[in-house]
């Protein structure tokens, strides 16, 4: 941001938005809707890595006709929800989804899926000059689902909770420089930093920083969170814990006219086929963590369609850079090298994935891969800087991953065969998701895939790269135990600049990173989820959040 | 009888003991850390220091066995780490439906396994005998979560018959959601019954009785159902008895599978979670239920069998 000149409104949330390519190609589906799913393919396998807005592909369910209210939209998910306090975590993704639909935050990620803020509960905001100063004004109809009106008092409230490490244990690391917030008016607050914080929009504007009404948290404590009242787009009507959660339409919610569904229901269904029967069965109009195995046959279904949504979620491999082995750039280099990920994103990922130019996630201020090149497959580049390293004829280690996970399975075959080409002799070891990041954790590996599904929270690299490279975050290089003053000393830079400068100094962070390669991300992946033929504007934000405030059924 | 009664419950006292610590130390021994898996990779370590003792996690172990002992003795199992509920109200909640799986998976279990082993048992060696062991030997193969999805597919996804997962808690819907799952908890149990049924009538009715009976011209019909089914059930409640840890062990299977809001869906989800409380509760009741049936097991079987407990 530049200090002193940023300044969102309302009336113009638009107006600095670069647009994204799905926004290109709606208007090519408006135009002639014989668009195939296929074309959509190969336009996002070709073009994912290197643009900065995170965007979906175009699916035939995007249309700008005039949406049809009413109507009950079961969504068949992976993760069950099981709490929705938006300071604890049970289970990721079925927490956070679920917390989506009830909250607000202040500003928000764009619904529509470019790694962009827009306003949330605040209609506009400005930042004083040194960046340490943001001042918010709540918009005139932000209600509660009670119909209460958020006041300052709630947002004080709210954010104090976020700012609290106690309170917020889990989100802790993206309060970072909060000092506390100052009541105006009944409408306006001021958030004092005791830093700037670039990241600081981006941090608000997710789960932890969900405005909650004061008074009924505090008179019924954790209990409202059973049935909690919030500003987001539907209410929680009823709650099986381990079954489903159900959702009405809130009609306080302040965009109006939205949400269009009468009613959203959640079934929790872990097991991949299961989830997919739901669909294909029609007891669920929507799924997510559509196993890429499964992806072929489902284009050929003409009663559902595919959604492929660019998120920051990657494969990461961890190195121990503890281990001598790993601590030896050459052969960390040549690792990189020895894999042919080519291979494994059509034989792993059905050819959804993107080859990586950057050891983190995709994420905002990333340079194209002309700027930053991925490593390409190259065996005798491999050979050589095996020779080059201590350890000239290769070694024996292991790799750690997660149970249950069809895929992974064929990711490490694939992995173990290519690497002993250069000498590199790895066990698999296949233990449960619990036992893997435990012993990541404690740096209890050679090589590990620490978690089934790896995705940042934010959609800038303020919180990985921090997780990384601050040699006092207490993550030990984010459990890598790798650590590089001078790199360090760059992303201290970038984590305090305005927009323009860090938009400069991210790629060099990038750059220095993918030379360096404390450990590996083998591909970028998309979330992928399938939808009734039925459905329609399913929009998922750059985090891969489904708000439903636009979705509606024909 | 008294004396036999007595006898057996006393013996199954340093079982339940044995399982108590057995189920607390299995949770406690595998890797990972219900605290570090409920912070994930943002919480430094001393955020998860003090979380953990929050909840009482870094008192040394034999301390937190006690307590559990101590609390458990009362019908206190603590508080889920991970929930932030009573372990009892958790269980409570998934109970019903397990209950339900369980008793319509024994009734399918029962109607499928006693016609099939009294037709395999008149009709020895022929034809119909050996198709029907042919028909057990597939099931006990069939692993239960390919069985349930293929169920799933056929009579959920081609013929429309049965939603293809889910649970309504409501009759008769119930009954509905419950059938593939109960089918196929049921299948997975019959090979076994209808083995040990076949044999024990093949043995009844090769006895010297019946051929007496035979003698004396009774119809066959009535020395298989009479003589023949009646002795051979006491065998029959026993395999059914022992075989509830088996069943419960498909439940966790099963409910995952048709994703039913069970006990089994709900141990998978806190094993994965290393919520220590709630799989520490689970295990040992479910482990005390398993060793009580069999308690209450013998004693019917003593109760039908004079020779039993007078031996």
């Amino acid at each position: 941001m530049m200090p002193g000149s940023d300044r969102w409104d309302a009336s113009d949330p638009w107006a600095r938005r670069r647009y994204s390519r799905r926004e290109v190609l709606k208007g090519a589906a408006v135009a002639g809707t014989g668009l195939s799913l296929a074309a959509v393919l190969a336009a996002c396998g070709g073009q994912g890595t290197g643009t900065q807005t995170p965007s979906i592909s175009l699916s035939p369910g995007f249309t700008t006709a005039r949406p049809k209210k009413g109507g009950s939209l079961v969504y068949a998910r992976r993760a069950a929800t099981e709490t929705l306090d938006p300071l604890q975590n049970r289970t990721g993704n079925g927490d956070i989804f679920a917390a989506e639909l009830v909250y607000t935050a202040l500003v928000r990620p764009d619904p529509k899926g470019s790694s962009d803020l827009v306003p949330g509960l605040a209609d506009r905001w400005t930042v004083s000059p040194d960046g340490k100063a943001y001042t918010f004004h709540i918009r005139d109809n932000a209600r509660f689902s009670n119909g209460d009106r958020v006041t300052a008092e709630d947002v004080q409230f709210s954010l104090d909770r976020f700012g609290d490490p106690k309170l917020n244990a889990i989100y802790g690391v993206l309060a970072v420089g909060y000092e506390g917030t100052e009541i105006v008016d009944e409408s306006t607050v001021v958030v004092h930093l005791t830093q700037p914080v670039s990241a600081f929009l981006y941090n608000i504007s997710i789960l932890p920083a969900f405005i909650v009404p004061k008074r009924l948290v505090e008179q019924q404590g954790e209990k409202f969170f059973d049935r909690p009242v919030g500003t987001g787009p539907f209410v929680v009507t009823e709650w099986l814990s381990g079954s489903s959660i159900t959702f009405g339409r809130n009609p306080y919610y302040w965009e109006s006219g939205k949400p269009y569904l009468d009613e959203v229901r959640y079934e929790f269904i872990t097991d991949d086929n299961a989830r997919m029967l739901a669909l294909q069965s029609g007891r669920a109009q929507a799924v997510d963590g559509v196993p890429f195995s499964q992806i072929e046959s489902l284009k050929n279904d003409s009663s559902v369609y595919l959604q492929f949504t660019e998120v920051p979620y990657f494969q990461g491999l961890w190195l121990n850079n503890e281990k001598p082995e790993f601590a030896d750039l050459n052969v960390r280099k040549a690792l990189q090298y020895a894999i042919d990920k080519q291979t494994i994103n059509d034989t792993v990922y059905a050819g959804v994935g993107t080859i990586p130019n950057s050891v983190l996630p995709h994420l905002r201020y990333d340079a194209p891969p002309s700027e930053v090149p991925p490593y390409p497959f190259d065996l005798s580049k491999a050979k050589q800087l095996m020779a080059e390293s201590s350890f000239p004829n290769g070694f024996d280690t292991t790799l750690q991953y997660p149970a249950g996970f069809g895929y992974y399975r064929q990711l490490v075959l694939i992995l173990q065969a290519q690497w002993k080409e250069i000498g590199i002799n790895v066990r698999l070891i296949e233990q449960d998701q619990g036992t893997t990041s435990q012993r990541f954790y404690q740096l209890d590996y050679d090589m590990t895939f620490p978690y089934a599904q790896f995705t940042s929270d934010v959609v800038v690299p303020d919180e990985y790269i921090a997780f990384v490279a601050d040699p006092k975050s207490g993550t030990n290089g984010f459990f890598s135990g790798w650590h590089d003053p001078a790199i360090w000393s760059m992303v201290q830079e970038f984590l305090g600049a305005d927009e323009g400068t860090r938009k400069v100094l991210w790629p060099k962070i990038q750059k220095a990173m993918m030379e360096q390669t404390p450990f590996i991300n083998i591909m970028n992946l998309p979330f992928v989820q399938a939808y009734s033929s039925n459905v329609r504007n399913p929009y998922i934000n750059a985090l891969g959040a489904n708000r439903l405030e636009d979705t509606w059924l024909a | 009888m008294a004396v036999y009664v007595g006898r057996r419950i006393v013996a199954a006292i340093p079982v339940v003991l044995g399982l108590s610590v057995l189920a607390f130390l299995i949770i406690h021994l595998v890797p990972g850390d219900p605290v570090q898996q409920m912070l994930g990779a943002h919480a430094t370590p001393k955020t998860v220091a003090e979380v953990s003792h929050r909840l009482g996690l870094d008192r040394p172990l034999l301390a937190q066995y006690l307590r559990f002992v101590s609390d458990a003795f009362r019908g206190d199992f603590g508080r889920s780490i991970t929930m932030n509920q009573p372990v009892t109200t958790l269980i409570g909640q998934r109970a019903v439906a397990t209950f339900w799986l369980l008793g319509y998976g024994v009734v399918v279990a029962l109607l499928v396994s006693v016609p099939l082993a009294l037709w395999s048992a008149v009709r020895r060696d022929r034809i119909e005998d050996q198709l029907i062991r042919l028909f057990t030997t597939a099931a006990f193969g069939m692993p239960t979560f390919w069985l349930g999805l293929v169920l799933a597919l056929l009579f959920g996804l081609r013929l429309r018959w049965l939603p293809v997962g889910g649970y309504t808690s409501a009759f008769p819907e119930l009954l509905r959601s419950l059938t593939l799952p109960a089918v196929t908890l049921g299948l997975s149990l019959t090979a076994i019954l209808i083995r040990t049924l076949r044999s024990s009538l093949l043995e009844t009715l090769s006895s010297e009785y019946v051929e007496a009976a035979r003698a004396r011209g009774l119809p066959e019909r009535r020395i298989v159902l009479r003589y023949g089914l009646r002795n051979s059930l006491g065998a029959m409640v026993t395999v059914v008895a022992v075989n509830l840890g088996f069943l419960i062990g498909g439940t966790v299977v099963i409910e995952t599978v048709f994703q039913i809001p069970g006990l089994g869906s709900l141990l998978v989800e806190s094993t994965l979670r290393r919520d220590y409380t709630l799989v520490t509760a689970l295990t040992f009741i479910s482990g005390t239920a398993v060793v009580f049936m069999s308690l209450a097991a013998d004693l019917v079987y003593a109760m039908l069998d004079p020779r039993v407990r007078l031996g």
